[in-house]
């Protein structure tokens, strides 16, 4: 049963002072993003992030259905991002309803499926008639905050890793080549959006806040599951590469100062690109680790792949 | 039949386990003894909520009959009137099945019960005793292969899940907890499953026992620290 | 306020029959079992007789045949009852554009890898239908657990009992043509070919449609008055439908079959063929081949201890002449065809079988979470079950 995590007075009151000291309880400092572990597994599209203890599996999968009538030349994409008891306790089986879990959710599917980082034009087959249905099921394992963070990066990691088996089109007729057969094709993925979530602490009054000079609220980047409790505000930006914001989404909370959202924006920018860059390098990685069994295969089996 | 597994890996749960055995690779965590829901609750027992969550796209009915079947093997195994109205909720996220979903659960049943007890065993659950669960298969010339993949699942003319609870060091079996059996077999190659199941599973119990003690150890180790 | 100083004689309360099961559901089997018979006053190793109705439902029945404008699309059914308990099966179907099958056809030069792929893969040869069991209970709502486990349980069965063929699922297609006069006629090429010996078949080529379409079966199982578990029923009562089901012909239109559409959309355009609607034909249908050998019919059994005390208990009743029952040793007993209550909530030892008539099994659960499962147990319950299948496979008038 679903349980909401409460913390401690004395516990809360120690991490707050600690923030107020310039501390954070983990050591690292307020911009600072956890490092960000990248793993795939034998499949194309499976990968599973951790970040601190926090802990994301992403599942890429696909198939070929009908497009949607008055959509005939985009194929479909869905992500799935259903929370169970494994996380942690505070998440209910089958009930994801809860606040929190539906705006993961809707940030995630805004940042990644929205902003059209994937190509579903690319998925068409036969317009009107055939298209590949791609599905990112994101599962969250252990849950230590930064949930929106984590399952952007895997999601896109996931896509980037994946690869559909090859067709070829007779017509009406579309033939799925096996992947032992024919090399799959990897899909086409427009940019690489990544989310940074920031966390805001207000140590002073709500009112020295709204109508103060002083702008005392802190800022952290990456916050921990206690720190997610206890904050006053968040504010998510999702950025990529080419210095392009696709979303920035502060639902309510500790109101911040408009300059800095400038600031947080160019500090997000920086983790993106950090970030994006260690998805090429591991990518790259697995890439020649597989690439050794394929050099292997094509001198046993004379076929040409194309 | 071989397989790696690691224990205690969650932080926000009170047991947990990974196993990886072949393609298939399951994590599984327990939580409990916790409060129940009104209608879960058992005036004597402990309530069990197994939930298992496919790789790919929703549980459905045939995540459904695994939990059955999960349910089936841990109900007798768990001491459950230890724990008189509380919960212990089991859930297993299949992170590769290793199988052709559509046609096969073989692999995930048997490797989920495996998980599920080393993730008990962590959460510190008492249990009555030990399980070991394999998958099996025969192929179409009748030969019995253990811990099949996918392409022998697929070749297979029947396959099959045997799980056994096994008392006194994984040395003795008790009773046959499980046998799941599909396709087409006969009297004698199911009592072949039976006796050359027995004796993989007592191998594979010992195999379990062993990951336990190690991290046993592990863990008396960094106490000591 | 009265004085609480009287003494209070407490005798044994004693209950009818009916109340005590429903009390003491264990206590009262093991009563029961200990006389030699069970709650329901069957024998141990004794079924429930099944009564079955065949086909009574369905499109392509005889009597029904004659009502012209029969909306009924059912093609299969079953109303089978057993002791107390009612199922009933109908079969509906759906026809899907096949998208695998298209690879024998086309040469794409790559066959010899396709077979090897295919070969490996028997199981995919053969299909299963969609079964939903609704255990009706007197109220609506979600299905529960036991609905979807042996919805699923079913639906695995039957695959890999290997029962439906996938080619049997095959459409033949008709087309339909209408000459100058205006008079539409169905043609199957298939039948035309019967009928002169021939090859008629190279006129209709040019109109056949290239795509293919199989049937897919659905089948909605209900269970009235449910008094134990119900997946024995429901697998048999499933048998005997499927062996009583005929598909309809299906056709296309020949106007259709060369249909070209161009879709402009975003200043970019496409032309669409096709799109021409496959019917079925109200009159003409095909029985549904299976795999007749494979047919295979369910039984399940139950272990349980007989509880010595209890044992113990009627002996000195009836003044027994064995002095010494043994106390340590544990008589367990097979109960064939579990039913009723007190049987389905104190038996936790299960054996459940499905096999065919040669005694090969198809499908066999042991779950063992009670009494101890020994090999002569499974053996008994083997030897039951045969006889059990070769009595239902009679049921069915061929």
């Amino acid at each position: 049963m679903a349980k909401e995590i409460e913390i401690s007075n004395s516990e809360s009151k120690f991490l707050l002072e600690a923030l107020r000291q310039n501390y954070r309880l983990d050591g690292r400092s307020f911009s600072q993003f956890r490092d960000v572990k990248i793993a795939f597994g034998d499949e194309y599209g499976d990968v599973t992030i951790e970040m601190g203890k926090t802990k994301v599996h992403c599942r890429i999968s696909c198939q070929i259905t009908q497009p949607y009538e008055d959509r005939p030349f985009e194929g479909l994409f869905l992500i799935s991002t259903e929370n169970s008891p494994m996380a942690g306790p505070q998440f209910e089986n089958g009930n994801n309803t809860n606040e929190d879990e539906v705006l993961i959710a809707r940030i995630i599917e805004k940042a990644v499926r929205r902003s059209g980082a994937l190509d579903i034009e690319g998925l068409c087959i036969v317009a009107g008639s055939k298209c590949w249905a791609v599905r990112a099921d994101v599962h969250f394992l252990n849950c230590d905050g930064g949930f929106i963070d984590a399952s952007c990066i895997a999601v896109m990691a996931g896509l980037l890793h994946f690869r559909k088996p090859d067709i070829t089109v007779h017509g009406e007729q579309v033939i799925m080549h096996p992947v032992d057969e024919r090399e799959p094709v990897p899909l086409g993925i427009l940019h690489v959006p990544i989310c940074v979530t920031f966390s805001f602490f207000n140590p002073m009054d709500t009112e020295e806040n709204i109508k103060g000079d002083t702008n005392a609220e802190i800022t952290i980047i990456d916050a921990t599951l206690k720190e997610e409790l206890l904050r006053d505000g968040v504010l998510t930006v999702t950025l990529n590469k080419n210095r392009e914001v696709v979303q920035v989404s502060k639902a309510g909370g500790l109101p911040m100062d408009a300059l800095s959202l400038m600031e947080c924006c160019r500090k997000a920018y920086a983790i993106t690109e950090e970030i994006t860059d260690k998805i090429t390098y591991v990518l790259k990685k697995d890439e020649k680790r597989r690439n050794k069994f394929a050099d292997l295969l094509t001198s046993e089996n004379a076929r040409e792949t194309s | 039949m071989s397989f790696q597994a690691e224990t205690g890996i969650l932080t926000q749960v009170d047991g947990s386990s990974q196993i990886q055995s072949q393609k298939t690779k399951i994590f599984c965590s327990v939580t409990g003894p916790i409060e129940p829901k009104a209608r879960q609750e058992l005036p004597t027992q402990l309530a069990l909520e197994i939930i298992v969550r496919p790789s790919l796209g929703v549980p459905n009915t045939r995540e459904k009959l695994i939990e059955d079947k999960l349910r089936a093997v841990f109900t007798p195994l768990i001491t459950r009137y230890l724990y008189p109205r509380q919960l212990c909720q089991i859930t297993l996220q299949i992170l590769s099945s290793g199988e052709s979903e559509q046609e096969f659960t073989q692999r995930e049943v048997a490797n989920s019960i495996n998980a599920t007890l080393l993730a008990l065993i962590d959460a510190g659950i008492a249990l009555n005793s030990m399980c070991a669960a394999i998958s099996l298969a025969i192929s179409s010339d009748d030969k019995l292969i253990m811990d099949p993949n996918d392409e022998q699942l697929k070749a297979a003319k029947s396959v099959h899940v045997l799980a056994l609870e096994l008392v006194e060091s994984s040395t003795v079996v008790k009773n046959v907890l499980l046998l799941d059996s599909y396709g087409d077999f006969n009297e004698k190659q199911l009592f072949d499953i039976l006796e050359q199941g027995e004796i993989s599973l007592l191998k594979l119990g010992k195999e379990i026992r062993s990951i336990v003690e190690s991290k046993i150890i592990n863990s008396n180790l960094i106490i000591q620290k | 306020m009265t004085d609480v100083e009287e003494t209070v004689e407490i005798q044994p309360i004693s209950f009818p029959p009916e109340v005590f099961a429903r009390i003491s559901p264990e206590l009262s089997l093991q009563r029961h079992l200990a006389l030699g018979l069970r709650p329901s006053l069957r024998r141990f190793d004794e079924f429930r007789d099944i009564e079955i109705n065949e086909d009574s439902l369905s499109r392509f029945n005889a009597s029904h045949m004659m009502n012209e404008d029969s909306q009924n699309n059912i093609l299969g059914s079953n109303v089978l009852k057993c002791g107390k308990t009612f199922v009933i099966t109908s079969i509906t179907g759906g026809i899907i554009e096949d998208t695998s099958t298209s690879l024998d056809e086309v040469d794409i030069g790559e066959k010899e890898l396709l077979d090897i792929v295919e070969q490996e893969d028997s199981l995919n040869k053969y299909t299963s239908v969609y079964p939903v069991v609704e255990v009706e209970r007197g109220r609506v709502g979600a299905c529960t657990d036991e609905e979807m486990t042996v919805s699923q349980k079913l639906f695995d069965s039957l695959l890999h009992s290997r029962i439906i063929p996938k080619d049997s699922l095959k459409v033949q297609t008709g087309i339909r043509t209408t000459d100058e006069n205006g008079v539409s006629q169905i043609i199957y090429p298939d039948e035309v070919n019967n009928v002169d010996g021939n090859d008629v078949d190279d006129s209709y080529k040019h109109v056949m449609p290239r795509k293919k379409w199989s049937y897919v079966l659905y089948a909605k199982i209900v269970v009235y008055s449910r008094t134990g578990p119900v997946f024995d029923m429901c697998w048999n009562s499933l048998m005997y439908a499927l062996q009583s089901t005929r598909l309809p012909r299906a056709f296309i239109d020949e106007r259709a079959t060369d249909l070209k559409m161009t879709v402009r959309m975003k200043g970019r355009s496409t032309t669409i063929r096709e799109a021409y609607d496959i019917l079925c034909d109200p009159k003409k249908s095909l029985p549904l081949t299976l795999n007749d050998s494979n047919l295979a019919y369910a039984s399940s059994f139950g272990i349980i201890d007989l509880d010595p005390e209890v044992a113990l208990e009627e002996a000195r009743k009836q003044e027994d002449k064995q002095e010494d029952v043994e106390m340590d040793k544990i008589d367990s007993i097979l109960l064939a065809d579990i039913d009723t209550e007190a049987e389905e909530s104190s038996i936790y030892s299960t054996i459940s079988l499905i096999n065919n008539l040669k005694g090969d099994f198809k499908q066999l659960s042991i779950i063992g979470a009670g009494s101890r499962i020994t090999p002569n147990m499974i053996r008994n319950a083997i030897t039951l079950s045969k006889c059990r299948s070769q009595d239902l496979s009679q049921k069915i008038k061929k």
